[in-house]
């Protein structure tokens, strides 16, 4: 093949990563359409075939287009990174709505991809109509997006890249995973799957055992053990079931896809330093002990202020139906136990203002979930405690303050100012998700709860998200879980890379 | 006499169709039953509706999901109503239609508030059915060329690795 001497364009580069990142993705049809293929479902095996065409004919092509990135072995840099990056998940979202589209079970190619987008970022929030006739085939694939979704798309691609590539690291943080568990990205992407692969074996038999006691048959209960780990895990909220988790009225069922959301939401830094025997770490981690504290209170506070208002009558049922759903979102999986309207209707305001803010906090970084994260929450914190004791302090004494995540940091003023602008970042999209709420008409309290919901990636709806929502808050829900998820680097490098290549097209003319 | 007889068959003729729309309308929709949760709650309620997915059998009395078009609610009602239940709602069928007396409750205890009914009568009005799958031709077609037309383009893809 003739290679040409001039130098390797960004563009191609970013073409030939974000084309390789969504042939991984093609390849994953092949399980959907298995599924299809096993229990005779002939349409969805069909329509799995079609996208799985379609999306490998836009991945190869975009991987032909930019192939002199390989054959000149191509300097990667942080632009490229982030760019492919956030392009991959676009372009994804496009890709992976076909078979919903194809399925019927959607009533736009825009309630396509926000489902798409909705897995992808494990939120949860869903527009796909009567899920409970839809096939094993497409369920399988909802809940394959939320999974690959929740550890990261580059993060399946860099597992499986032949050879190790130098800029790695660079697509690794793109995708808003920003620890190295070992030297090597390639071993931190793999160690990431083996962590995630341990817990789906523990986590699908536990639930699948479980369902055949409550009364599933056994292939049926293990395709919902699955699926339900699948979403637990990613901190998801999708569900085989229209009524979600309150599909199985268990309170054991309940009880595993907690402990299951749970360890999603912790750091997989903090996994792994376990997994290595340094049980410490789970005391110690800043993380940790932000989530605890955040999350004790946010239970303690709701469990009151419900309590007053006499929604639930025992202990059971406040356990079943105020624990689990906060805790569902402050880690932001988005498992209903009680209707979106519920929320609205009996929660009142101090219960839905304790919901908004557990939604945005989140879980940890460098997990599967969402939110501003407990770790900048900590930081930010320690921070201002900072603050106060140096100005308590002599002028001369010189104190380093330091904060524990994995390893002793120092708590420097450039952390603590990162970590204050992206919270920033999610307030403001989160403000601007309820007003555009309140513009449609939608009370304040509900939109507010849904705007934080999309922002922190969590999925619990109290009924805004329907299929007769107005297409332009669609389409505004669609890019604050995409901005969320990917914590607004990545877009905002897509955004000026977008504009910089407008910019010199003008010039030229 | 012969007057009065035939009076009144007819008034039956044009009562009939309409008795069966009466019928359908006593009913209450999953939806206005979590809206007015509270007003409604310990009341005697039907609703009608697809049992959907599979019943979960808990000894004497078993969870059927049934889903009527707004929601879908968890009725707790008798094994041996839930056995007779033939169809359940999934991808390959529709489920048996069934009308549901029983008592409301908006948190019942019984269940760790869960929002539920418990039925006094479950009747199947409709028996569900396979539903079979219609695949056009032009999907067959779309998927064979589509198919066809990657495998030359990994084939290229393939080519270059090399």
């Amino acid at each position: 093949m003739k290679i040409t001497n001039k130098a390797v364009s960004s563009i191609e580069i970013i073409i030939y990563y974000t084309g390789y990142i969504i042939l991984g993705m093609a390849s994953l049809m092949l399980i959907p359409i298995l599924t299809s293929l096993l229990l005779a479902e002939w349409s969805p095996l069909l329509d799995f075939i079609t996208s799985m065409s379609i999306t490998m004919l836009v991945g190869c092509s975009m991987v032909l287009l930019g192939k002199r990135t390989h054959q000149r072995s191509a300097n990667i840099q942080w632009k490229h990174g982030f760019v492919a990056a956030a392009l991959s998940w676009l372009l994804l979202t496009f890709l992976c709505a076909i078979p919903y589209l194809l399925s019927g079970h959607t009533n736009s190619y825009l309630d396509a991809c926000f489902d798409v987008m909705s897995g992808f970022t494990t939120t949860g929030l869903s527009l796909t109509q009567d899920l409970d006739h839809l096939s094993v085939g497409l369920n399988m694939w909802r809940h394959i997006l939320t999974f690959i979704g929740g550890q990261g798309m580059v993060v399946l691609a860099l597992s499986f890249m032949a050879k190790g590539t130098s800029g790695a690291y660079k697509f690794y943080v793109g995708e808003a995973k920003d620890i190295e568990l070992v030297p090597n990205v390639k071993g931190t992407a793999r160690i990431i799957w083996k962590i995630s692969l341990v817990y789906l074996i523990i986590g699908t038999l536990a639930l699948w055992i479980d369902g055949i006691m409550i009364g599933l048959k056994p292939l049926s209960a293990f395709f919902h053990a699955l699926f339900i780990f699948f979403s637990s895990w990613s901190t998801g909220g999708f569900a085989p079931m229209s009524n979600n988790i309150m599909y199985y009225h268990s309170l054991s069922y309940e009880t595993v896809t907690l402990v299951i959301f749970i360890l999603g939401s912790l750091n997989f830094g903090l996994h792994y330093a376990i997994w290595k025997g340094n049980r410490n770490e789970l005391i110690k981690n800043i993380e940790t002990q932000s989530f605890l504290v955040t999350s004790f209170l946010a239970c303690v506070l709701a469990l009151f202020g419900l309590s007053k208002l006499n929604v639930y009558p025992d202990a059971v049922s406040a356990f079943r139906r105020i624990i689990y759903n906060v805790l569902s979102a402050h880690t932001t999986t988005g498992f209903g136990s009680i209707y979106a309207r519920q929320f609205a209707l009996e929660w009142g305001d101090f219960g839905i203002f304790i919901m908004i803010i557990v939604m945005l906090i989140g879980g940890s970084a460098c997990s599967t979930a969402g939110g501003f994260k407990g770790l900048r929450v900590g930081i930010v914190f320690k921070g201002l405690l900072r603050d106060v004791k140096k100005i308590l302090s002599s002028e001369r004494n010189m104190r380093v303050f330091k904060y524990h995540h994995i390893k002793d940091n120092i708590l420097s003023d450039e952390i603590i100012c990162s970590s204050s602008i992206i919270i920033i970042c999610y307030i403001v999209l989160f403000s601007t998700g309820t007003l555009l709420g309140v513009y449609y008409g939608y009370p304040l309290a509900s939109s507010a709860f849904e705007s934080a919901s999309v922002t922190g990636n969590v999925g619990l709806s109290i009924g805004v998200t329907a299929p007769t929502m107005p297409a332009f808050l669609k389409i505004y829900y669609i890019l604050a879980m995409y901005m969320g998820r990917l914590e607004f680097l990545s877009i905002f490098t897509l955004i000026g890379y977008a504009m910089g290549g407008i910019k010199k097209l003008w010039v030229k003319s | 006499m012969g007057k009065i007889i035939k009076t009144f068959v007819l008034i039956l003729l044009l009562i009939i169709p309409f008795s069966v729309q009466a019928y359908a309308s006593d009913t209450t929709k999953i939806n206005d039953l979590i809206e007015n949760a509270l007003s409604l709650d310990g009341k005697n309620v039907t609703i009608q509706g697809e049992a959907i997915g599979e019943s979960f059998e808990r000894g004497e009395y078993s969870w059927v999901n049934v889903n009527d078009g707004t929601n879908i609610i968890g009725i707790w009602m008798k094994t041996d109503d839930a056995q007779k239940i033939t169809y359940y709602g999934n991808y390959k069928n529709k489920g048996d239609t069934l009308r549901i007396s029983g008592i409301f409750r908006r948190s019942c205890s019984e269940h760790g508030g869960e929002l539920d009914i418990h039925s006094d009568t479950v009747v199947i009005t409709n028996t569900g059915s396979y539903v079979p799958e219609h695949i056009s031709d032009i999907k067959i077609i779309a998927a064979v060329f589509l198919s066809m037309l990657s495998g030359f383009v990994v084939w290229l893809y393939l080519k270059m690795k090399k």
